[in-house]
């Protein structure tokens, strides 16, 4: 409710004002917007980045993205970096619009250096950077008009691992084996197989590895994806995100297959 | 175009809600009140995690189970938390258990026309001391019960608690009473049973299962001691008690 | 103080006949009361360093801090009304994130200077707010290298190799003036800076004081960070013992 009397308008009084023309105090803020109807939100993704993988280990948490952002069906920017370290201590990963991705970058940042600026050399952990996102995100889901990304946070502080999921919904949940996009489907059951109970025995080669191999499937199966990757670790030592590197992929045995090799019938 | 595909330009809408699976149901005894849920959190064929708590303790005497849309069942039950925290600054005690459950009718009633999709049951101790289990619709329709399923498989296990509880076509013979209430090792069992079955018929359940057990103030254990894995929450064992009961679930 | 009693000096919007805003120079005479503040910009950083006279043995210790932090590598040192150096440094926090809103990167330290400068000067202007009654020390390191500035109350600002404002701001300009500072790596300035905090600080009249140190250069990896306690310490011995050969 409008508290201003002066909003309300007033009654017509014929004794000194019969055609309701003195001037009203004008509020400054007119209760709407009248651009309202002209603002657009984002119906669809446009530039996308698909799955995100990443895993819990022995020393800390390790994840994986390939470095391709899609236009449709168009492989559009091929060596966009979908690995972001935020802080110190947390690393985040993302697929679907990457305009929101960098939009999201760019709001941690700042929420890094306000957190620096105060000098109190506390310092904002995994835990705190997936909250922080997964309230932007349901406040955008809120207000119909979200930021479209699935998203994957992880980090290790004072010695506490982490690792988590947040989507352009506002949903969150964690595990040891997180994957966003065809990942979920292609590479997730992969990751669960080789890491479930084995989170405090893998070595950062077994991650490694076990990453790799899921890159490689699903660059086998995702038509949307790249041979061209990169890994973020984080452990004692802090985030360390690796320059691209290649899958080694043999295509030998299309050949064969009906269909897609050189078979006529 | 000839066979009319654009002749009706059409805005595909962003949908603002998922469905999560899992199932919550709670049992009030006469002095008791077992709050329980799966922790399996999905969307569609996928299981997204095997461990998302879906029931929570308010305070010592209330405890709220929340299914449906994990992102709001995640804020609402937030804000609750946050209205009884400033309940307690303001009053020097905890909201009573009838008092919570109108605060959260008004609160999800608030969101009317933009509803949290979320089924709340909300169990534990009235200030008369007994065991009482209110149960909610995702717009704040309420009402106390004895028992209530809700969920992916409340369809499967309320006809159950129906039968076992309320002795819903059960034949009595002759001069045998029914008991108002039943025991608590009785309810967790019942509970238990609850939950195994609905894992074995739907794939939305699973994994693991959280029993939250509030007992009235000053009365006894109840047998809940020798229950496997029984965990104390409270810190004082004078006034009510809330204790917790994990357990494995299939996870296929 | 000729001043007292015309009435020029009620308002900062009033001149006086011979040109003078009587305003702006009593804000100048708060910061000339105030702890001396230097910063030296030398070979490869920036060395922040703050005298905190301490009114009261009941303060805690480290507590009301003098230097503070505007972005990753800008820090500022303020002389005079401490409160009205955290707004300031408040503000120029504001324009830090302003501009990289816009530009996709941190202000080179001379923009941000002009900005604050355009801010203090609006002070100056108006019957109905009053001046800042503090000087402003700007460090950082940016594009061009290290960077120092003054932001004075009267809203100019000017870049210095050594900068000193507050009470013993001569002795220590006289003292800067000595340094070879181009030739100083950012360790070094450390312990000039703390010798000359000590130097300037007057025992006879002044009570306690803390020594504040920052530092911004490659041992920070750009960072402005808080001078690290044992090479704080050990700077603080350093200098008092120097300052006992001094005297001797």
């Amino acid at each position: 409710m409008d508290h201003f009397p002066t909003s309300w308008g007033r009654q017509r009084n014929d004794a000194y004002d019969a055609y309701n023309t003195y001037p009203l105090h004008q509020r400054p803020n007119p209760g709407h917007d009248a651009f309202a109807d002209s603002v657009q939100h984002t119906q669809q993704p446009i530039v996308t980045g698909t799955s995100v993988l990443a895993i819990v280990y022995k020393d800390g948490i390790m994840m994986a993205a390939d470095t391709l952002a899609s236009y449709g069906s168009l492989a559009r920017f091929k060596s966009i970096q979908r690995l972001h370290s935020v802080g110190t201590s947390t690393v985040i990963g993302a697929s679907g619009d990457m305009s929101d991705f960098q939009y999201l970058q760019s709001i941690l940042d700042e929420l890094i250096i306000s957190e620096f600026t105060e000098g109190d050399k506390h310092e904002l952990g995994p835990e705190e950077i997936h909250e922080y996102l997964s309230r932007v995100m349901y406040g955008r889901r809120s207000k119909m008009n979200p930021l479209w990304n699935s998203l994957l946070v992880g980090g290790k502080k004072d010695g506490k691992r982490f690792l988590a999921y947040v989507d352009l919904l506002g949903t969150t949940y964690t595990a040891s084996t997180l994957a966003t996009g065809y990942g979920a489907y292609i590479a997730l059951p992969l990751l669960r197989t080789a890491v479930e109970g084995r989170e405090n025995d893998l070595t950062e080669e077994e991650a490694r590895k076990i990453l790799e191999e899921s890159m490689r499937v699903l660059y086998y199966r995702d038509a949307r994806s790249l041979d061209k990757y990169q890994i973020a670790i984080v452990n004692d030592e802090g985030v360390t995100i690796s320059e691209p590197q290649k899958l080694v992929t043999s295509w030998g045995f299309a050949e064969g297959i009906r269909g897609y090799g050189a078979q006529t019938q | 175009m000839p066979d009319g595909s654009f002749a009706h330009p059409q805005q595909r809408q962003f949908n603002p809600y998922s469905e999560n699976g899992g199932t919550i149901l709670a049992i009030a005894g006469a002095d008791f009140s077992v709050i329980a849920g799966d922790t399996r959190q999905s969307e569609g064929y996928s299981i997204q995690t095997r461990y998302a708590p879906k029931v929570f303790r308010l305070t010592d005497r209330a405890v709220l189970a929340v299914n449906g849309f994990a992102a709001d069942g995640n804020v609402f039950v937030k804000k609750v938390k946050q209205r009884l925290e400033w309940y307690r600054h303001a009053h020097a005690k905890d909201m009573p258990l009838r008092a919570i459950a109108r605060m959260i009718q008004t609160m999800l009633y608030a969101q009317r026309f933009f509803p949290y999709y979320v089924y709340n049951i909300l169990g534990g101790i009235e200030e008369d001391g007994s065991g009482a289990v209110y149960s909610f619709d995702p717009v704040g329709s309420y009402e106390r019960e004895a028992c209530r399923a809700a969920g992916a498989a409340q369809s499967l296990v309320q006809p159950f608690l129906d039968n076992q509880i309320y002795f819903k076509n059960q034949q009595s013979l002759p001069g045998q009473s029914r008991p108002l209430h039943l025991p608590l090792p009785e309810v967790l069992s019942i509970v238990i049973d609850s939950f195994t079955s609905a894992t074995e018929r739907h794939i939305e359940v699973g994994d693991g299962l959280e029993m939250y057990v509030v007992l009235a103030k000053g009365r006894s254990i109840q047998g809940l001691e020798s229950f496997r894995g029984v965990q104390e929450l409270t810190p004082n064992p004078d006034g009510d008690r809330v204790f917790v009961i994990r357990r494995e679930l299939k996870k296929d | 103080m000729t001043s007292i009693g015309t009435g020029y000096d009620l308002s900062a919007s009033t001149y006086s006949p011979d040109g003078r805003i009587f305003q702006v120079e009593y804000a100048n005479k708060a910061v000339e009361n105030s702890g001396t503040a230097i910063g030296l910009r030398v070979k490869d950083g920036i060395v922040l360093a703050v005298e905190k006279l301490i009114h009261s043995k009941l303060l805690v210790p480290d507590s009301n801090r003098r230097i503070q932090t505007i972005d990753r590598s800008v820090g500022m040192a303020s002389s005079g009304l401490l409160a009205d150096g955290r707004q300031i440094a408040n503000r120029a926090r504001d324009e830090s994130y302003s501009y990289r809103d816009v530009y996709k990167e941190s202000p080179p330290l001379k923009e941000l200077v002009q900005r604050m400068g355009l801010y203090v000067q609006a002070y100056t202007l108006y019957s109905s707010v009053r001046p800042f009654g503090c000087s402003t020390i700007l460090g950082a390191i940016d594009k061009s290298g290290p960077v120092l500035y003054i932001i004075e109350p009267s809203g100019v600002a000017y870049g210095y190799h050594g900068a000193a404002v507050g009470k013993g701001r001569q002795l220590a300009k006289t003292e800067l003036e000595k340094l070879k500072l181009s030739e100083l790596t950012t360790r070094e300035a450390v312990f000039e800076a703390a010798r000359i905090i000590h130097l300037v600080h007057d025992d006879a009249k002044e009570k306690e004081f803390e020594l504040e140190m920052s530092w911004i250069g490659a041992e920070t990896n750009g960072l402005h960070l808080p001078v690290p306690k044992d090479l704080l310490e050990e700077a603080d011995k350093k200098a008092r013992d120097a300052l006992e050969d001094y005297d001797e």
